[in-house]
């Protein structure tokens, strides 16, 4: 319990303290593993998300080809197991006038690109694959940064009770007031789409190359991954206040514990009670709703780069926002990167359900957009 | 009297939440680097413009001049003119909510007219192909993007098969029963069938994950409800079932999704927004979007703070609701 | 969707009155196809194909000093050519949709004329418009964009006016004529009344002029002071007569151009008596339409004027609404909803013009599509690296494939067919060889580069900056990828910043409605254009030989 001996000592504490706050028991453990085996729902889940963090992970060795690559002849090729028939008036400008020209052209999907191409002959696969590292990253670390915000303003409020409770919460009033899209396309316009360049590390390291020849596909793969910004940063900013409502919630029921009371009454400082005591006992049910707000910010930044207000082109939510001026042409532009969205999100919301159903943490679910 | 005094402190509550939400839409225009004027002028403004805008809001005074003299406006209901029609933004906005509110009370009652009888059949034959069917639609219906569903509507149903149209609002709800008064029935049922016909996919496309949410959580209560204690005692009692189910374990079940819809207002409001966008609806959000994109400030500004307190309103009525139906929350 | 003239106006009114004037010189020409005239020499070295190692000199050494305006703007566009600050890409072509319910053909100058639609066969009576936007208010002095144009012009109408081939035809004046320097008068007529009933007077006419001249008059700065520039005020020279005397600072050659484009005439007591709200949600014009019913954003209705001093329109009720999603404008029209949609999108037009019920109208807009090159930083500042960029860039292949033909390539910055143009430079050819050799003369091989592109606001703007990035990115010795921008943050960094705030490479569009070279070439290229990225003596000096020259028409 003595922690004030030196630096040294201090820090150990510290990691200590978020070990202990992360340290999940043996009971929550048995739990989760009984509701695995006996729900098929829940391995659907998980396998759903191990699929789509495989592909983000390991984007550049599972890319059919690089998914900015552009090929204008090749594109708009429909995906294997549809053709397309182009049985119109093909119509021209020539010298400032129309001209039209009957044609029949049926165009065959290829193997190369089994998901198809986009306009501008873009695999569709390829930026299905890379679409998955920017949902997931910016659901990560949206809902981290949500998460951080949303327990330090929680546990304070719920902590100390009182006229601070009273001034924090009123706070979230207000922000809840916003729908979150809404707020978030406010503070976007305010402040522009920023992005961020971020090296891609298996690319650096020169192992995606060999690799791909390897195998037999198209090599020079991007080296860099688009991140946008100002999309993590306002996903987070709006989002903190599901957070802060449950860590307030279990702040004041644990303070009313007796060995919080004991603990202070042992003369721990606040800080100290806080991580140590309470926050511990606040993993399950955060850790539950971290798990519904990837979902939900996910859907959040499909929506945003639907809307333009991103500062990615490699996202799904662009995707369908281009494919939708070919829906009538070429239907799987939309399509595809849509069916991408919900076959992620179920799999998280299956989780999430699994998680809740084995750790009855006792909060309602914020599954949707 | 309890309830006097419930509905009196929420209320005023309420209007420290509506303070809150103009004191942030005041401060957005603090949030950027540089000069407050380039957060509130369009780009292209001339420096005329940007002289009359420094002016109008009288930049270079102290901020809570600035801020006095805004909340004095806003009381008078003046939320100054647009940077680009010179109309004034109160007309503007306040002429786009009625669109909104009647996508949002369509997509509310599709919601409610689906979800109730999915989660309640979901939840008496649990096992059987219905539950499963409603709890795959549900799972579905939480995950998928609305605006992707709605596109995915606009393909099959107007592209692909012509039965809807993919834009636009007829004459509109209200518009149409003026025109009941001015032309007589026949101009105002061909009206309102219009509108119909428009409002349909949006209405769907916006209602789809309230219906979805809703039917798990009328299933999940109702299966909590019908383990319960009371629910036993009255089937013994030899009451018939379809008495117990939605006389008691029902209504029962309602109280709790009533607090969630409130509480899920933001989203029907965030919502709308987007499945504005995709069909060009002119409500609120459509309004928003553009005026984001040509930073017509004083619209944004009145967007905002109409959903806000739109939004604060909606809540107080549901927590008044909500006490009505359950007074132990009174206390 | 396309639509820039928000910006236009400030381009317009920092490139200066005395730019303006000349650029709208060429107003009245909308052909101007005799595009050589003597002085400009056959030798040019127009595709640079044949001019090796990106020498310079080409066009200085070897040609004779132009003589006229014309001859020097075409020098400039030479100079413009094989200086290459720009990757040219390619001219925009306006492209409607309308249903073959209506009679309507398109105009060059992206305006709609409600009163020439005409009703085919029985249906068509009741017409609706669906633009990419709606307007920006109903003040027909208060904005800049043809999308408001075409809405106010159903109502208002101006003195003078342009028939189809684009010759000034009277309009509300019965004469017009010039009595000394910089001095005009018109003669108003005595039968037109505005839609409140009440007789249009010369005091109306001198008061509309005023109030876009003059910043004082009418409660309002006008953004299209410009738009009649040199015109310092009128005033009613005899009641009686019904005369107007119009002033302008110098000669003004081309004040009766001017006045056929712009200027719609208001009522005088109408404009006092009603705040700037008002006026921007109502109109009072004497034009062939009646504004019948407004909802700022959703939709403006009209009905025919009865009243109407000409013949009534053959239409009986006038729509227009707004749709900025091009995939949704062209849905209303195959669903029968719209009459005319504008800008159909590529992929959609052979969907268009096969339907039974609808068609196509398109013709090439004034608007030029290109790629401004920073020549102040690397590696920009070679114009051997420049010249590979357009070298490796396949212009037939963006048309063809992107635009679908609905675009043509350029090699210049002044469109065919505007005064100026230059018939011998002919688009850079695709040559990637030639575009590697040239960046290894340069010495920037590795070069890496962004290109700045906005989103939406051109017709497929950001697949054609993708693909001129791919093309570019395709090079062995360059890397190449595209940043979208929001259009406004881009403009913002273009416009307000000085040259070092610019993104080094920007795709950007640019529109010029005065079919005359000065109005690009001054913005866009001269050291002082708002717009420029560009820096050359010899190119400065050559458009302000051409600005110091009569106009040719």
């Amino acid at each position: 319990m003595a922690d004030s001996t030196g630096p040294l000592d201090r820090l150990f504490g510290a990691v200590d303290r978020v070990r202990g706050a992360l340290t999940v028991s043996p009971r929550t453990v048995r739990n989760l593993k009984s509701e695995y085996r006996t729900s098929a729902l829940s391995k659907v889940g998980v396998a759903l998300i191990l699929v789509v963090v495989f592909m983000a992970v390991f984007a550049p060795f599972i890319a059919p080809q690089n998914p900015t690559t552009q090929n204008l002849d090749n594109g708009r090729l429909p995906p294997l197991g549809f053709t397309q028939t182009e049985q119109q008036t093909q119509t021209q400008m020539v010298n400032g006038s129309i001209q039209t020209v009957n044609t029949t052209e049926t165009v065959n999907a290829t193997l190369a690109h089994p998901l198809g191409t986009n306009s501008l002959g873009q695999d569709m696969l390829a930026r299905v694959i890379y679409g998955a590292r920017t949902s997931l990253l910016v659901g990560l670390l949206g809902t981290s940064l949500a998460a951080l915000l949303g327990v330090s303003v929680g546990l304070t409020a719920g902590y100390y009770r009182g006229r601070v409770d009273d001034t924090l919460m009123r706070f979230a009033d207000v922000s809840l007031a916003f729908p979150s899209l809404v707020l978030a396309i406010a503070l976007i316009g305010v402040w522009g789409r920023a992005s961020v360049s971020v090296p891609d590390p298996f690319v650096v390291a020169g192992v995606v190359d060999p690799v791909r020849s390897a195998l037999g596909l198209p090599t020079p793969m991007p080296d860099t991954f688009v991140l946008p910004g100002t999309v993590i940063v306002v996903v987070g900013l709006v989002n903190w206040v599901w957070f802060a409502r449950v860590a307030r919630g279990e702040a004041l029921s644990i303070r009313e514990e007796e060995f919080v009371k004991a603990a202070r009454a042992l003369g721990a400082d606040d800080a100290r009670v806080v991580l140590r005591h309470v926050l511990p006992n606040a993993t399950t049910p955060i850790l539950v709703l971290a798990t519904i707000q990837v979902a939900s910010i996910i859907l959040l930044e499909s929506s945003l780069s639907f809307l333009g207000f991103s500062g990615t082109t490699l996202s799904w939510g662009f995707d369908i926002a281009q494919g939708r001026a070919y829906l009538a042409s070429a239907w799987w532009i939309a399509t595809v990167p849509g069916l991408a969205i919900v076959l992620t999100v179920v799999g998280i919301n299956l989780v999430g359900d699994w998680l809740r159903d084995a750790l009855d943490p006792g909060i309602e679910g914020e599954g949707g957009m | 009297m309890a309830y006097g005094r419930f509905l009196l402190k929420r209320g005023l509550q309420g209007v420290l939440v509506v303070w809150g939400v103009v004191t942030v839409v005041f401060g957005l225009r603090f949030i950027t680097p540089g000069n407050p004027v380039n957060a509130v002028a369009p780009l292209d403004a001339s420096p005329e413009l940007r002289q009359r805008i420094a002016e109008e809001l009288g930049l270079n005074r102290p901020v809570y001049v600035q801020y006095a003299d805004y909340i004095w406006e806003l009381l008078h209901g003046d939320m100054g003119y647009s940077y680009i029609s010179s109309i004034d933004a109160s007309t503007i906005v306040l002429s786009k909510l009625p669109a909104t509110l009647e996508l949002a009370v369509a997509s509310t009652v599709v919601a409610i007219v689906l979800s109730i009888p999915l989660g309640v059949v979901s939840a008496t034959r649990r096992h059987e192909p219905a539950d499963y069917a409603a709890t795959s639609f549900s799972l579905v219906g939480i995950s998928t993007p609305n605006f992707w569903l709605g596109i995915m509507l606009v393909l099959l149903l107007s592209v692909e098969l012509n039965l809807f149209p993919t834009s636009g609002r007829a004459f509109g709800f209200y518009r149409s029963f003026e025109l009941l008064f001015a032309e007589g029935v026949g101009a105002f049922w061909a009206a309102i069938t219009g509108w119909l016909w428009h409002i349909a996919l949006p209405a769907v496309t916006l209602g789809t994950y309230f219906t979805a949410l809703v039917t798990r959580l009328t299933r999940s209560g109702m299966l909590d409800e019908l383990g319960k204690q009371y629910v036993r005692a009255t089937r013994a009692k030899g009451l018939p079932e379809t008495l117990v189910r939605y006389r008691h374990a029902l209504k029962n079940t309602l109280i709790p999704v009533v607090t969630v819809l409130g509480l899920q207002m933001g989203t029907l409001i965030g919502g709308a927004v987007i499945t504005e966008a995709v069909f060009s609806w002119p409500g609120l959000g459509t309004t928003l979007i553009n005026a984001i994109n040509a930073r017509d400030w004083p619209i944004i500004q009145g967007t905002l703070i109409v959903i806000g307190v739109g939004f604060v309103l909606v809540n107080v009525l549901v927590d008044a609701l909500y006490a009505y139906l359950d007074p132990q929350v009174v206390e | 969707m396309s639509n820039e003239d928000t910006t236009r106006r400030r381009f317009l009114s920092a490139a200066g009155s005395a730019a303006a004037a000349a650029a709208l010189a060429g107003c009245s020409g909308n052909g101007g196809d005799d595009a050589t005239t003597e002085g400009d020499a056959d030798t040019t070295a127009s595709t640079g194909t044949d001019t090796a190692t990106g020498t310079e000199a080409a066009e200085t050494t070897e040609l004779p000093e132009p003589e006229t305006r014309e001859g020097y703007l075409q020098r400039a566009n030479l100079v413009a050519h094989e200086q290459a600050p720009w990757i040219f890409l390619n001219r925009q072509y306006s492209v409607y949709g309308k249903s073959n319910a209506i009679e309507w053909e398109a105009r060059r100058d992206e305006r709609i004329d409600a009163y020439d639609i005409a009703p085919a066969g029985d249906g068509g009576e009741d017409v609706l418009i669906t633009q990419g936007q709606l307007d920006s208010g109903l003040d027909p002095h208060d904005h800049r964009e043809t999308t408001t144009d075409n809405v106010v012009l159903q109502a208002y109408e101006g003195v003078l006016a342009r028939d189809a081939e684009g010759s000034v035809i009277p309009m509300l004046a019965t004469e017009y004529e010039r009595v000394e320097d910089g001095v005009v008068e018109f003669v108003v007529r005595d039968d037109v009344t505005f839609h409140n009933g009440d007789p249009l007077t010369p005091e109306d006419v001198a008061f509309s002029i005023n109030r876009i001249v003059q910043s004082d008059v009418g409660g309002l700065e006008s953004p299209q002071s410009d738009q009649l520039s040199g015109v310092t005020g009128a005033e009613v020279a005899d009641s009686e007569a019904r005369t107007v005397r119009v002033e302008s600072e110098n000669l003004n050659p081309i004040v009766f151009a001017l006045f056929a484009s712009y200027c719609d005439i208001m009522q005088q007591s109408w404009v006092e008596e009603h705040e700037n709200a008002y006026i921007n949600q109502h109109m009072n014009g004497t034009g062939p339409f009646v504004l019948s019913n407004y909802e700022q954003g959703v939709s403006v209705e009209f009905e025919r004027n009865e009243e109407y001093w000409q013949e009534p329109a053959a239409i009986s009720t006038l729509t227009f609404e707004g749709a900025s999603e091009a995939s949704t404008r062209v849905n209303t029209l195959l669903s029968g909803e719209s009459d005319i949609i504008v800008n159909v999108p590529p992929q959609d037009v052979s969907r268009v013009d096969s339907n039974e019920s609808t068609s196509v109208a398109a013709v090439p807009s004034t608007r030029i599509i290109y790629n401004g090159l920073r020549t102040d930083v690397e590696p920009f500042d070679s114009v051997e690296f420049r010249r590979a960029m357009n070298y490796a860039v396949n212009l037939d292949s963006i048309v063809e494939n992107v635009l679908q033909t609905f675009g043509a390539p350029t090699g210049q910055p002044t469109l065919e067919g505007f005064t100026g143009y230059n018939s011998d430079v002919d688009p850079y050819p695709h040559d990637p060889d030639r575009a590697e050799q040239l960046v290894e003369e340069s010495g920037y091989g590795g070069a890496e580069l962004t290109l700045h592109t906005p989103v939406g606001r051109y017709l497929k703007d950001v697949e054609i900056a993708r693909a001129v990035a791919s093309q570019i990115d395709e090079l062995p010795n360059v890397s190449a990828s595209v940043e979208q921008r929001e259009f406004a943050s881009l403009t913002d960094e273009l416009l307000t910043g000085s040259i070092e705030d610019k993104p080094h490479w920007f795709l950007i569009g640019w529109g010029n409605a005065t079919f005359d070279a000065s109005q690009t070439l001054i913005p866009l290229m001269t050291s002082e254009g708002v717009l420029t990225t560009f820096q050359s003596e010899r190119f400065d000096s050559l458009v302000e030989n051409a600005q110091g020259l009569p106009g040719d028409n």
